[in-house]
């Protein structure tokens, strides 16, 4: 007789109720897959947008076509191009910004979207190695008194925790919890 | 508006409670005990205690009519409970489950119970005369993880359930012999046992807390944890809904929820209070919360000597006393549910919360 080791057999495997044996995915909201290429042309729309000094329209655009249904590259695009957003916002300016977000149609879920990329942008600066940061943010900088100090994570890091502390004060604990919970993500 | 009435029961989180149709008495699961209060002169005294269940007690429902009252635990077994000369007589019903049961709640008609549980089944209970026993049927199919809390439509045949899966879903729950043929409806006309009625998500597709039908079972409102309450008007049978509202708050999530009127919803939750919703088809929008500013005791804090004050200081290193939530529930409200005799209009609701409190609220 063989030994098998009882223990380590999968039994929800052969339970065929078992949510082992079930395609998860079709309890998640349906998501459009779209190709890292859009993104990008996305991506560069939106930075035209910033550029032309528009900086609430680039915000509203980005989290307007947030890609859920992109791939990690594409996320990691589209994740940037806000982040280049949110910095480029001065700190006065966050709070109108929100409020008039928040007012228009659809406005809240924006604001929720807008949540996700705060903790995706801190996720991925807490963590070391990942540098999104531009190479030459490894010299001097001469523009900004923002680099001086902590460097660019941290630099991004408190543009983030100073943008979480607006969205919070205009959207409330409900923009976290649909953050948290939300199986969409960006 | 009158004040609530709070009753401060015990130090310990109250899972599910339920009032007798009188009012007078009121069950509250408490660990693996449910435990009987009748009112009394000092609101309610402790009376009797149901043990039976050897894990903790997740439901308790007290039939308004009958008296019988159901309960369900996490040891997978439920209990009826009937009033005799000696006290309660238990019986035991076999839920047939692998798993804990969640949520329990008698029908309307008062000839079935529903218990959720964790084993993505939900029981429908009746009893069997010939057999002298009770018979559990399981629903099913689609449900793909834990039910969270069930509510049945004013004809006792159609169900709703809340899952941890992100799904509401409506389903009959019809037993011949049991039920009268239900009349169609917008849910459906011809319901034999686990047909699905409607099934719905919300866009975050988070854990589904909470499930209500409206007075007149044509509109059913879920609450789930990405903070939102939705509510549903079905059109007509396998018709996609006429419409489908969904609101997202500002707040923490809602746990329970109950319709006041057809146009009224009272949800209450993690944000220790309960939160009034207003609306119709054409939108949803929260009001305001229920009855806070008349609380007794609150104003007591305003009034301070300037002694009080520098002993606060210099005892706690400040003046205000900040260990207490401004709520009248001190945590997590648990359940919500009508108090009142059911069918009308409610206007008063009662809700039960971690902090071990029952408090009766007027709308």
């Amino acid at each position: 007789m063989s030994v098998t080791n009882w223990r380590t057999i999968n039994i929800d495997a052969l339970d065929p109720d078992s949510p082992y044996n079930f395609d998860l995915s079709t309890l998640t909201p349906s998501v459009l897959p779209i190709a890292s290429s859009e993104v990008q042309s996305t991506a560069n729309q939106i930075r035209q947008l910033l550029r032309g000094g528009d900086g609430e329209g680039a915000l509203r655009g980005a989290l307007d076509t947030a890609p859920y249904g992109a791939d990690e590259r594409g996320k990691e695009i589209h994740l940037a191009a806000v982040i280049e957003i949110l910095q480029s916002i001065r700190q006065s300016e966050m709070t109108p910004i929100l409020n008039r977000i928040y007012g228009s149609e659809g406005g809240s879920e924006a604001l929720d979207v807008l949540m996700k990329y705060i903790c995706r942008g801190m996720a991925q600066h807490s963590s070391p190695g990942s540098a999104v940061s531009s190479p030459q943010a490894t010299g001097f900088s001469q523009m900004g008194s923002r680099n001086l100090g902590g460097g660019e994570g941290s630099g991004q890091m408190s543009v983030l925790l100073s943008w979480h502390e607006k969205v919070v004060e205009v959207a409330g604990l409900g923009c976290i919890m649909r953050v948290m919970t939300d199986r969409r993500t960006v | 508006m009158a004040p609530p009435e709070v009753h401060h029961l015990f130090h310990h989180p109250i899972a599910d409670h339920s009032f007798s149709a009188d009012q007078n008495t009121l069950a509250v699961a408490k660990d693996t005990t449910v435990e009987l209060y009748k009112r009394g002169p000092q609101g309610f005294q402790l009376k009797d205690e149901l043990t039976g269940h050897d894990k903790t007690v997740t439901g308790v429902d007290i039939a308004p009519n009958s008296g019988k009252i159901v309960t369900c635990s996490q040891d997978r077994n439920a209990y009826v409970w009937e009033p005799s000369p000696t006290g309660w007589k238990p019986t035991l019903v076999l839920l047939r489950l692998n798993r804990a049961a969640t949520c329990v709640r008698w029908s309307p008609s008062e000839m079935k119970f529903a218990a959720g549980s964790g084993a993505r089944t939900i029981a429908i209970c009746h009893f069997e005369e010939e057999d002298n026993w009770w018979v559990s049927k399981h629903l099913k199919k689609p449900i793909r993880s834990t039910i969270t809390s069930v509510a049945w439509h004013p004809n006792s045949v159609l169900l709703a359930a809340a899952s941890t899966d992100g799904h509401a879903r409506v389903f009959s729950s019809f037993i011949k012999g049991i039920d009268p043929r239900p009349e169609p409806s917008a849910w459906g006309e011809r319901l034999p046992f686990n047909t699905v009625c409607g099934e719905y998500m919300n866009s975050t597709a988070g854990w589904v807390h909470d499930v209500a039908f409206s007075p007149s079972g044509n509109a059913l409102a879920f609450v789930a944890h990405d903070s939102s309450l939705t509510v549903v008007y079905p059109s007509a049978p396998e018709q996609p809904p006429k419409a489908i509202v969904s609101v997202s708050t500002q707040l923490l999530p809602f746990s329970g929820v109950i319709w006041s009127s057809e146009s009224e919803i009272i949800a209450a939750g993690y944000d220790c209070q309960a939160y009034k919703l207003q609306g119709g088809e054409s939108g949803w929008q929260l009001s305001g919360t229920v009855a806070t500013k008349s609380r007794p005791g609150a104003a007591s804090g305003h009034e301070e000597s300037a002694l009080n004050m520098f002993r606060q200081m210099d005892l706690k290193g400040k003046t205000k006393d900040d260990t207490k939530l401004d709520t009248v529930h001190q945590n997590t409200i648990t359940k919500v549910r009508v108090y009142g005799p059911p069918g009308q209009g409610a206007s008063k609701f009662s809700t039960s919360g971690v902090d071990g409190r029952i408090v009766i609220w007027g709308i």
